[in-house]
């Protein structure tokens, strides 16, 4: 009785939602490489597919026509592992602007409080040539969204992205109480496929456009704050750091012929300068609230110095001349401070242990975001499942963050390739547990060092200061451990 | 070869043996005298058990403090100095004390409570130059030798500000003030050896008088190695003490000087 009055007043007010195998909400790199990857891949492309984005992907389109002339400040650290899947599952690797694809072959980590406690990461030593590459968001979605069109000239079924379309609401159409499910159950026969409003219990979404789909399998790649991961009442667990991340493309003296990732651990937090093409370099620049408002805030001429010397000084200068810049931001004494403490430093020094001095700052690329560890109990729910920062952010102090989301796709691909040649319902749990199996155990491993990490070295405690400098000068003289730790983050 | 080696012996290779026990390291500043870690030992030794012996003999004091002024301690007090402004000017500009660079005349013309006339007041009066005091040499950062330097040469404005004498009592107590202020452990090991070799009535009045007082204003005040004294010669000498938050004890001279006077036959036992 009750499901019939339901019917009806549904039937009533909104339009028939379109029923769709997959929908992925969020447009960023992780919802575009699940599209592509399904589009890809034999045993599910034919299911029907449906992406919807927020935000404009206007910019994503025009990159490969028109890529804008400076680096973008989103700019990921990229795993062979990721590269790998890229080229062999997606496929949309062909379509990278490689011209902007920087592959680096070492990294260097140091203490501030003890610029001798330093370890350094070196892929020669497994024999790759490449720990990583260096490339913009932009570039990869762009080639995703290539890809996607490739695939779409020849699917029978394409894939359809909707940008410029919000999620206003995400219902479950069997609301049922729990004495009504025991009183009634549900009879098979009436479930019919043809009528949205039946007993189907794919969620339904409401879309900013007055559309509405009902989707098999929802997949939220929505980002931190998810509403897919609400709608299936998923928890997120984890802290804000107090730290925000300052982002800025920068220029270096000269092009760095030794591809180094340079990354200094500063109470406050770490900096790294990473390098692009040319004499292009970004940063990531971890800091407490009130320094990345000072640095978003800095004459952009003095900024570049203040990279060098963040990178160089010791913490007790750099606090001097937070303070004077705190007063003025454009106060130019500062960069006589500089020049004098980097004086003390002898030349052969500064040219082997340090990186190269900064140049200057790309006008509007600073920007800042908040740092935060967040991991969801489970990635997956009945008809629902959770890719990316919708399941789990990370300090980006190893440049795991983009990496891991792909790592979810793998996974995820993986089981619902399993089920769909199974002829399983790709959206039931029986499906999707096995992504949430194996993809849950190795991203908490990760966020766990990750935090530990930013933890460790936010203190000049100085027990822990010799301890960690200790830890790091071991470590680094331990060849076999270290090779291992490459392999498992570059995943070889 | 790879590594830029020859691939065929070389004929010299015997002579060109490098012998690190033998050999000293290049001075890092004009004037210093590169120690290795045994040397230092050895200096460190000597140095006290002459000092406590013979605390008037200049080098033991001078060696005991550069060999305990160990780098963990002169980083803080550099850390102390980058992080004022003043200090980070006088590391900058480097400023030495000697008597060329004070104009000592100029200073016997002004007015008596500044802190300029109180300084030679006090070098006159303990018959004392600016240029008594020797060149850093065992230290082996150069900046932070300096910063050692400095405190050296500060060290009679210490004793000008306080009006205490360069007898051993009095040197006793400028030291304590020091080590609390400034932590050098050479004036810590001053302030808890040098008092057993007194007799008791001095050392009553250490620890009855001068200590406490010494505790109170090191600590309270703010750091004295960040005051570029050449430029506040001039200034008022009660306002600076009640910026630093330093008191001024009572005149030591004076008060031997009644101590004595008052009960005479006492002083025929002590002696």
């Amino acid at each position: 009785m009750w499901k019939a009055v339901r019917t009806l007043t549904s039937r009533a007010t909104t339009s028939q939602p379109r029923l769709r195998d997959v929908v992925i909400i969020g447009g960023g790199p992780a919802g575009l490489s699940l599209l592509a990857a399904l589009k890809s891949s034999r045993v599910t492309r034919d299911l029907q597919c449906t992406l919807v984005e927020g935000g404009s992907l206007a910019s994503v389109q025009n990159f490969a026509s028109n890529p804008p002339e400076e680096y973008t400040n989103r700019v990921v650290s990229l795993t062979p592992k990721t590269i790998e899947f890229m080229q062999e599952k997606i496929g949309n690797w062909a379509y990278i602007n490689e011209e902007r694809v920087k592959v680096y072959d070492s990294i260097v980590a140091y203490d501030s409080q003890d610029s001798d406690s330093r370890i350094s990461f070196d892929a020669s030593a497994i024999g790759t040539g490449t720990l990583a590459a260096m490339c913009e968001n932009i570039n990869i979605q762009a080639s995703l969204w290539e890809r996607i069109q490739e695939l779409n000239m020849t699917s029978d079924v394409p894939a359809e992205i909707m940008d410029n379309v919000k999620v206003e609401k995400i219902q479950s159409p069997v609301e049922f109480s729990a004495s009504e499910a025991l009183d009634e159950l549900p009879d098979l026969l009436e479930v019919d496929p043809t009528d949205g409003m039946s007993e189907l219990d794919w969620p339904i979404i409401h879309l900013s456009n007055g559309e509405s789909l009902q989707a098999r399998l929802l997949v939220g790649a929505d980002g931190y704050n998810s509403p897919a991961r609400k709608f299936a009442g998923i928890q997120s667990r984890g802290w804000m750091y107090d730290r925000f991340g300052v982002v800025a493309t920068i220029k270096l003296c000269y092009e760095d012929y030794r591809s180094i990732g340079w990354q200094r651990f500063l109470t406050t937090g770490p900096l790294a300068i990473l390098p692009l093409r040319d004499d292009n370099a970004t940063i990531v620049w971890s800091s407490t609230p009130e320094l990345s408002q000072l640095l978003l805030k800095v004459d952009p001429e003095i900024f570049p110095h203040l990279v060098n010397a963040a990178m160089t000084l010791e913490e007790v200068d750099l606090n001097y001349i937070y303070k004077l810049l705190e007063v003025d931001p454009s106060d130019k004494s500062v960069l006589g401070e500089i020049e004098w403490r980097l004086s003390k430093i002898k030349l052969l020094e500064l040219d082997s242990k340090y990186p190269l001095p900064v140049r200057e700052l790309v006008e509007g690329s600073r920007a800042r975001f908040p740092l935060k560890m967040s991991h969801a109990d489970t990635y997956v729910a009945p008809r629902v499942a959770l890719i990316g920062d919708a399941a789990h952010t990370i300090h980006p102090l190893a440049g795991q963050g983009l990496n891991m989301g792909q790592t979810d796709v793998a996974h995820l691909m993986a089981a619902l390739e399993k089920g769909a040649k199974r002829g399983m319902d790709v959206g039931s749990t029986l499906v999707l547990e096995e992504y949430y199996a194996n993809a849950w155990p190795g991203n908490h491993v990760l966020l766990g060092v990750c935090d530990k990490l930013h933890k460790i070295f936010s203190t000049d405690f100085t027990p822990l200061v010799y301890l960690r400098g200790f830890g790091m000068k071991t470590l680094n003289s331990l060849g076999v451990v270290k090779d291992l730790m490459i392999k498992l983050v570059s995943g070889n | 070869m790879e590594s830029g080696k020859l691939h065929y012996k070389d004929v010299n290779s015997t002579f060109n043996v490098d012998k690190p026990y033998k050999s000293r390291s290049k001075p890092n500043y004009p004037g210093h005298v590169p120690l290795n870690a045994f040397e230092k030992l050895l200096m460190m030794a000597g140095s006290s058990i002459g000092s406590y012996l013979h605390p008037e003999r200049n080098e033991f004091i001078v060696g005991l403090g550069e060999s305990t002024a160990f780098t963990p301690v002169l980083r803080r007090l550099q850390r102390q100095m980058l992080s004022d402004p003043v200090g980070r000017q006088i590391l900058r500009e480097r400023p030495r004390i000697t008597s060329e660079s004070l104009d000592l005349d100029y200073l016997r013309l002004l007015p008596k409570n500044t802190i300029g006339s109180a300084y030679i007041q006090w070098l006159d009066r303990e018959g004392v130059s600016p240029d008594t005091r020797v060149p850093v040499r065992y230290i082996d950062d150069e900046e932070l030798a300096y910063i050692y330097q400095r405190y050296r040469e500060c060290h009679d404005f210490y004793h000008a500000i306080t009006g205490l004498p360069i007898i051993i009592e009095g040197e006793i107590a400028v030291k304590v003030l020091e080590f609390t202020n400034i932590g050098i452990p050479m004036l810590g090991l001053g302030g808890l050896f040098a008092p057993l070799r007194l007799r008791p009535k001095q050392r009553e009045r250490l620890y009855g008088i001068y200590y406490p007082w010494a505790f109170k204003s090191g600590l309270n005040s703010k750091p004295l190695i960040n005051v570029y004294w050449e430029k506040i010669l001039e200034q008022d000498i009660n306002e600076f003490r009640r910026d630093m938050g330093i008191e001024q004890p009572p005149d030591l001279r004076e008060l031997r000087r009644k101590q004595k006077k008052l009960p005479e036959p006492e002083r025929e036992n002590a002696n």
